[in-house]
């Protein structure tokens, strides 16, 4: 088989393995990062701190050794997972994290006013939070959730660290049985970048989509 | 105007760290009624509307809505806010919902209104506030600061409130929208809209109010009708507080 034969017939697979690790972490660390994100503004004492002690703690690790912890050091206490969970798990974890703080941020940049007109009309804080805060939280959140998805795309490489046969474990054992990294490598990076635009480009068609008159989210400035 | 009390407030007191912001605050407003309150900038009129709300939680006295005590612990405030409608000076529409939607939420999510129904009584409630078909689609960034208040109070109205309170409704307004706003508030006055107003506008207190309470140092120092409050006050603090912004009210005409 030629170097070329071989390479992409396996990247294939690798590619597939990294889509699904994104399939399921992108949505499910946005989804954990909006809930810790409201858990850290309306969670009361209790909600607040575990909240908080959570992204202390995730964005305190650095995402490779959350990942090892996740492999090695769950089994070690009787949780064996498998590499993709492993790696799923921790990439979860990390940019939940991370994306907390965006909701967070945007939560508390909305002014006091909406609260109370919401409040005065006789909603409750459910109701409140859900229709009102929310929606607007989560527009002002958009791009910096969007910069986390990018980082996921980028950071699902790790993986290849527990074992996970992805695109970049792919590139790594090609590489060490053929040498050709420039061939290898840069083909790799093209994988990645065109995840990337792909990202970028949904990414800014819900910007343009979710676009209201006075919300600054990027667009149409 | 019947003389039946919607709104009774008494002995209410607030502060906040050392600071006492109310000091003992009582009064009525019956059904039908027009209420003013006056007086200079930090005496604690804006805390007192949010106070009656129960958006701001008074430390002592009591508050009555009809016969619901509001300060009451076990009142529901959420329920009872329904009935008081809230117009705030810096209008706090929605900033992600349309003019109508803003009306609507309201009448969607706390009152549970099927939409079509909701949308009929927002129309209603717009039109009445003087606000045009064309403008109802547009998001509260579209809307002059006079059409962003006007949307605010029929947001508040569409609740179809017990009583309305204006806290400074035209404070953050130039004065050609000024006029726009308190016509608006004029109108529904008219139309016996019990009503609890603060504001700086003498002309329009002396026009709308059946009564005008003066407020200073978190007390209500002085209150009568709007001519003698005006024109011929027993306190000579009452005094200069209208030569000050009567004057100022020329220098900027």
């Amino acid at each position: 088989m030629s170097f070329w034969d071989e390479f992409l017939s396996k990247l294939y697979p690798g590619a597939l393995t990294t889509l699904q690790l994104l399939a399921v972490t992108i949505p499910s660390s946005i989804i954990l990062g909006i809930f810790i994100g409201f858990l850290r503004v309306y969670g009361g004492k209790i909600g607040k701190t575990l909240a908080n002690l959570y992204v202390y703690i995730f964005r305190g690790f650095p995402l490779l050794v959350t990942l090892m912890i996740m492999f090695f050091g769950l089994a070690d206490i009787g949780i064996r997972l498998t590499p993709y969970w492993a790696a799923a798990l921790a990439i979860i974890v990390c940019s939940s994290a991370y994306q907390s703080e965006y909701v967070r941020m945007s939560i508390l940049s909305i002014d006091e006013g909406q609260s109370l007109a919401a409040r005065s009309l006789g909603m409750r804080r459910s109701a409140e939070i859900l229709y009102i805060i929310l929606p607007q939280a989560l527009r002002i959140a958009l791009p910096g959730i969007g910069n986390e998805v990018i980082y996921m795309i980028l950071y699902s490489s790790l993986a290849y660290v527990v074992g996970v046969n992805e695109i970049f474990s792919v590139a790594i054992s090609v590489n060490s049985i053929w040498f050709k990294p420039t061939e290898v490598f840069l083909t790799t990076a093209l994988i990645y970048l065109a995840m990337t635009t792909t990202a970028s480009y949904g990414l800014k068609k819900l910007e343009r989509k979710l676009w209201i008159p006075g919300f600054e989210t990027g667009v149409r400035r | 105007m019947s003389d039946e009390i919607v709104l009774r407030v008494k002995d209410l007191c607030k502060r906040y760290g050392d600071k006492a912001v109310l000091r003992g605050v009582s009064f009525e407003v019956e059904r039908g009624e027009v209420k003013v309150i006056m007086g200079p900038s930090g005496t604690g009129k804006t805390t007192l509307l949010k106070c009656i709300d129960m958006l701001v939680k008074p430390d002592s006295g009591k508050i009555w809505l009809e016969d619901l005590e509001l300060t009451d612990p076990r009142t529901d405030v959420s329920e009872a806010r329904r009935k008081i409608g809230f117009v705030f000076q810096e209008f706090n529409l929605f900033h992600h919902l349309t003019a109508i939607k803003n009306v609507m939420i309201g009448l969607t999510k706390v009152k549970k209104l099927p939409k079509d129904e909701a949308r009929a009584i927002a129309e209603r409630s717009l039109l009445k506030v003087h606000i045009d078909r064309e403008l109802w689609d547009r998001y509260p960034a579209q809307l002059s600061g006079g059409q962003k208040q006007r949307v605010a109070i029929a947001r508040a109205l569409a609740m179809e409130p017990t009583i309305m309170l204006y806290d400074e409704p035209t404070s953050a307004l130039d004065p050609q929208l000024t006029r726009e706003v308190l016509e608006v508030i004029k109108e529904l006055a008219e139309d016996e809209m019990t009503s609890l107003i603060v504001t700086h506008e003498v002309n329009f207190a002396s026009e709308v109010a059946d009564e005008i309470m003066i407020m200073m140092d978190g007390r209500i120092v002085e209150r009568g009708d709007p001519r003698s409050i005006i024109y011929d006050p027993r306190r000579e603090e009452t005094r200069r507080f209208f030569n000050k912004i009567v004057k100022i009210g020329d220098e900027l005409r």
